[in-house]
């Protein structure tokens, strides 16, 4: 054992890191309880209940991480939680909890996130995590099964496609095809890693066998007609390939298919091409279908450097600001500074989760770190780049932040596969 | 403790208790990203992922430096800052609290004013008469004209303005004051030409051939700045159509005046036969006559023809089939070199605004090979369309000895020389055959002696209608500083009923002081 880590325990540095969170996690909340209160003197209680259960119920997660002898990455854990408690003062501050606890739903998905993050930490943690491979193929059924599911049940609302009780099943496809490509590809590693030039050119049954598979999923989201989850995936499937092969030609090859993929799309479908001339000019149609971003660009830019002051700004100009555009309600509030600070975060995030990956055991588990931590970032980067206009948007949740049950709870899921993950003892 | 807390809010004090918390807050969040950036990692393993790391932190950092050229740089962009103008919700915007500057001519005379208190209110003294080149400023049909392409300078986010805004952006977000636009119109000369086309489909365009500033850009109809709804629905009349710049009108025996130069500035300056028959060019095209011909074919006469005519007297007279062959003459290269040289197929920009430039159309030359088809061109006829501001400006040209300026209508800037499009040589003789036409040929009845006018009738034949009317001249012809061009839509024939428009312009420039200067004047 290295004297760093007798020195400072990964739950003890865990444990500081989230109790700095809660300082600014607190701040932020006094600041939009003292706007909201200078306009109803009432305490709002119920709406606190999320906030309530950050404070006392992340400690008890962070006893169980102690208990299993988890000795992983703490700044991961320190992402995640700062992360995630921004999230809840920012969707309190949205009145995404309005209704208290006549609507429990929009309560629980913070507990149950944390009880996913804790149970992600303890199926992957201490190197248990190879046993997952076995459940690949389950993995894949599994998220066809959901997609079918998603193509019979669901109800078409705002583009996108949702259960009834208003869930996104679709979150939980991402991490079970995560899954499934990581156990199919770390069993085939030496197909897929052979280059020449520095281009890969796995043979032709093992490429054909892929595509195939991966076909039908992908056949299926452009039957959802969910261009988001589409491009997701597929940048998954290209840093997967990209982290077998360890050959930039993956990337390479994978980015100018995706490009080439979004830009081809707008010719398909008018949903697509509608985002696109949006992209490109949203000034041709300001009040139809550029008003979302415009409005979303008008908030960023009212927020200056420094922001308005959580509780201060008036996000709720941009339509539907708490889900997708989520980040530029944040811009209004907390400023350019504030937007850096969050996406410093996140970056950390993942440049230790690909950390984490290389430093894992089995190819299995490195694949499986890469793909999921993958996964989040592409939504990130999509996400926060959609809604400043620098890319077209997809229709992407901004992970841990964005209002959303399912999102919120798979995204803690896969944090906690992540986290259990850097813990390769 | 909530009610000390609710004082606390609401009091004085209230709002530097929220900015004292938003600092705490920023600096917490701040101490603990920095603390997870520097938080022990796992020992890195045998596989390095460098190059994800890279790309995904590129990534994001790119997206947060477009995200800053709009959170911090949005009002360097003219149409996000009009966007947000009308439609941002929030109270207290910067934006809204800008006063819109005014507009004023050259002598300082209100053009366009805001109103106290009102963020779309506009005072437009001038009214219907100078819509045109001011536009207007409406909460629901947008901006227009000088009011669209002045919009940042107007509404403070002019460049010069940019660096304290910047500062200011940073921090306060807040513009005080929009700057003035001082054109170079003269009010009372636009409000003239305005009456004087009485409501008539016409358009005026003086302006000073030294320098290329515009005095009066005059389009007829007009209509009311505060209420453009029905101008822009009315079809028939087009009052929103701003016909100085944006109509285009075959030009008429105006167009003489450059074929002139042209064979001038190539030293061609021939007698020609002129029948009363007409002359025709070749094979399947028609003759031309001159008007006479037609006048006395109504009385049942036979036009005899002018015989034998130099160019001087073909300019006094306005003969077409002298002009013809003259053209014809010149041959193709050196008329297509011409139509370059005057900018025909180019739209002439006369206000560089800091949102885009105010320019009028493209007027139409074809490209021509033929000799023949040059005698219908050469005349003005055909297939060729000037707007009114290009007559103006090679009418211009001959008046300042040859040079074409630049039209502008603002009055920082700077004058800018285009084009040689006459030698001197070549503008002088041209000067005296204009002045030979007002003394004793068509524009006979702008002839004012002591002020010396020299101009060039033109008719141009119109589908649908009578001909359109024109009439160009500048004076005096000694040290020209006027240029007035008038186009009446269907007016006829062009010393009827453009050319009186451009005589009472003529006299109330000179009552204003514009005309009889003792030398040239360029401002």
């Amino acid at each position: 054992m290295s004297r760093k880590t007798q020195g400072l325990a990964p739950v003890g540095a865990a444990t500081g890191l989230f109790l700095i969170s809660v300082l600014a996690v607190l701040c932020a909340c006094l600041s939009v309880l003292g706007v909201k209160l200078s306009n109803a003197p009432v305490l709002p209680l119920e709406q606190l209940i999320p906030l309530g259960v950050y404070v006392a119920g992340v400690p008890l997660a962070l006893i169980w991480l102690k208990l299993i002898g988890w000795k992983g990455d703490a700044g991961l854990v320190g992402a995640v939680l700062l992360l995630s408690g921004m999230g809840l003062v920012i969707q309190f501050r949205m009145g995404s909890f309005s209704a208290g606890l006549s609507a429990p739903m929009a309560l629980a998905p913070f507990p149950l996130g944390l009880a996913a993050f804790v149970v992600g930490v303890s199926l992957t943690g201490k190197g248990r995590g190879t046993w997952l491979a076995g459940a690949g193929w389950l993995a894949y059924l599994a998220a066809l099964g959901v997609l079918a599911a998603m193509l019979v049940l669901g109800r078409r609302y705002r583009g996108g496609m949702y259960m009834p009780g208003n869930m996104n099943p679709s979150e939980i496809v991402k991490p079970l095809l995560v899954l499934f490509l990581a156990a199919y590809l770390s069993r085939r590693q030496k197909s897929f890693s052979e280059t020449q030039n520095g281009i890969p050119v796995p043979p032709i049954y093992a490429l054909l066998g892929l595509v195939l598979l991966w076909g039908v999923p992908m056949l299926l989201t452009i039957a959802l007609k969910d261009l988001g989850l589409m491009v997701l995936l597929n940048a998954i499937l290209i840093v997967m390939l990209f982290a077998i092969a360890r050959s930039t030609g993956y990337l390479a090859i994978g980015l100018a298919v995706v490009t080439a993929a979004g830009f081809g799309v707008q010719f398909i479908s008018s949903h697509a091409q509608a985002r696109f001339d949006v992209w490109l000019n949203p000034f041709t149609d300001p009040t139809g279908k550029g008003w979302q971003i415009l409005q979303a660009m008008s908030a960023m830019y009212s927020g200056g450097l420094w922001g308005a002051g959580l509780g201060s700004g008036v996000p709720q100009a941009v339509p539907i600001v708490s889900s997708d555009f989520i980040y530029a309600a944040a811009a209004e509030e907390i400023g350019l500074i504030g937007c850096g600070l969050l996406l410093l975060v996140y970056a950390v995030l993942f440049s230790r989760g690909f950390r984490a990956a290389g430093a894992a055991r089995t190819p299995f588990e490195r694949l499986l770190c890469v793909g999921l931590t993958g996964s989040l970032a592409v939504q990130t980067i999509l996400n926060v780049a959609g809604v400043t206009k620098a890319l077209p948007m997809t229709g992407i949740t901004l992970p841990l932040i964005s209002h959303g049950g399912s999102s919120l709870i798979t995204t803690l899921l896969v944090a906690g596969l992540i986290v259990g993950l850097s813990d390769r003892k | 403790m909530l009610e000390i807390l609710m004082d606390m809010l609401n009091g004085e004090r209230g709002p530097d208790f929220l900015r004292a918390l938003k600092i705490v807050f920023l600096a917490f969040l701040t101490i603990a990203a920095l603390a997870i950036f520097f938080a022990p990692a796992v020992k890195p393993g045998k596989v390095n992922y460098w190059l994800l790391r890279v790309v995904v932190t590129g990534s994001l950092l790119a997206v947060l430096v477009y995200q800053a050229t709009w959170q911090l740089l949005g009002f360097t962009k003219p149409e996000f800052v009009r966007f947000m103008r009308r439609y941002n919700k929030r109270p207290n915007a910067a934006e809204m609290q800008v006063t819109r500057g005014p507009i004023l001519d050259r002598r300082g005379m209100v053009l366009a004013a805001p109103v106290a208190g009102d963020m779309w209110g506009r005072r437009y003294p001038l009214g219907e008469a100078a819509v045109h080149p001011l536009g207007y400023y409406h909460s629901k049909f947008g901006i227009t004209a000088i009011e669209r392409v002045c919009d940042p300078a107007l509404s403070g986010f002019a460049p010069e303005k940019r660096e304290d805004l910047l500062g200011k952006g940073l921090f306060a977000q807040r513009a005080e004051e929009g700057a003035t636009v001082t054109l170079t119109l003269d009010a009372r000369l636009q409000q003239k030409a305005y009456d004087l086309l009485e409501g008539r489909k016409g358009a005026v365009v003086i302006m000073r051939p030294h320098s290329g500033a515009l005095l009066a850009l005059v389009s007829s109809p007009g209509f009311d700045p505060l209420n453009p709804g029905p101008a822009i629905l009315d079809e028939e009349n087009s009052p929103a159509f701003n016909r100085a710049v944006q109509g285009r009108y075959p030009p008429g025996s105006t167009f003489k005046i450059l074929i002139a130069g042209t064979a001038l500035n190539r030293g061609l300056s021939p007698v020609y036969a002129c029948p009363g028959m007409g002359y025709i060019a070749g094979p399947n095209t028609p003759p031309i006559r001159d008007s006479e011909y037609y006048a006395y074919e109504r009385k049942g006469a036979e036009w005899p023809g002018w015989g034998r005519l130099t160019m001087k007297e073909a300019m006094t007279h306005s003969s077409n089939v002298y002009f013809a062959q003259l053209g014809v003459g010149c041959g193709p290269e050196a008329f297509n070199e011409m139509m370059v040289r005057a900018r025909i197929n180019e739209p002439l920009i006369y206000l560089k605004g800091d949102s885009g430039e105010l320019q009028c159309s493209r007027g139409n030359v074809p490209e021509i090979s033929k000799k023949r088809t040059l005698a219908q061109l050469a005349i003005g006829q055909g297939e060729v369309l000037v707007t009114p501001l290009h007559v103006a400006c090679f009418t211009a040209a001959v008046a300042s000895g040859g040079t074409m300026f630049r039209p502008r209508l603002c009055k920082n800037e700077p004058v800018e020389a285009l084009v040689e499009l006459f030698a001197p040589k070549t503008a002088e003789q041209l000067k005296a055959m204009l002045r030979e036409a007002v003394v004793s040929g068509t524009g006979k009845p702008a002839n004012i002696p002591e002020l010396e006018v020299c101009g060039k009738t033109g008719t141009a034949q119109a589908p649908g209608g009578e001909d359109h009317a024109w009439f160009t001249c500048f004076a005096p012809r000694k040290h020209p500083n006027l240029v007035v061009t008038v186009l009446v839509e269907h007016g006829g024939f062009g010393a009827k009923s453009a050319l009186p428009v451009a005589r009472e312009l003529i006299e109330e420039a000179d009552r204003l002081g514009y005309v009889r200067q003792a030398e040239e004047v360029a401002k």
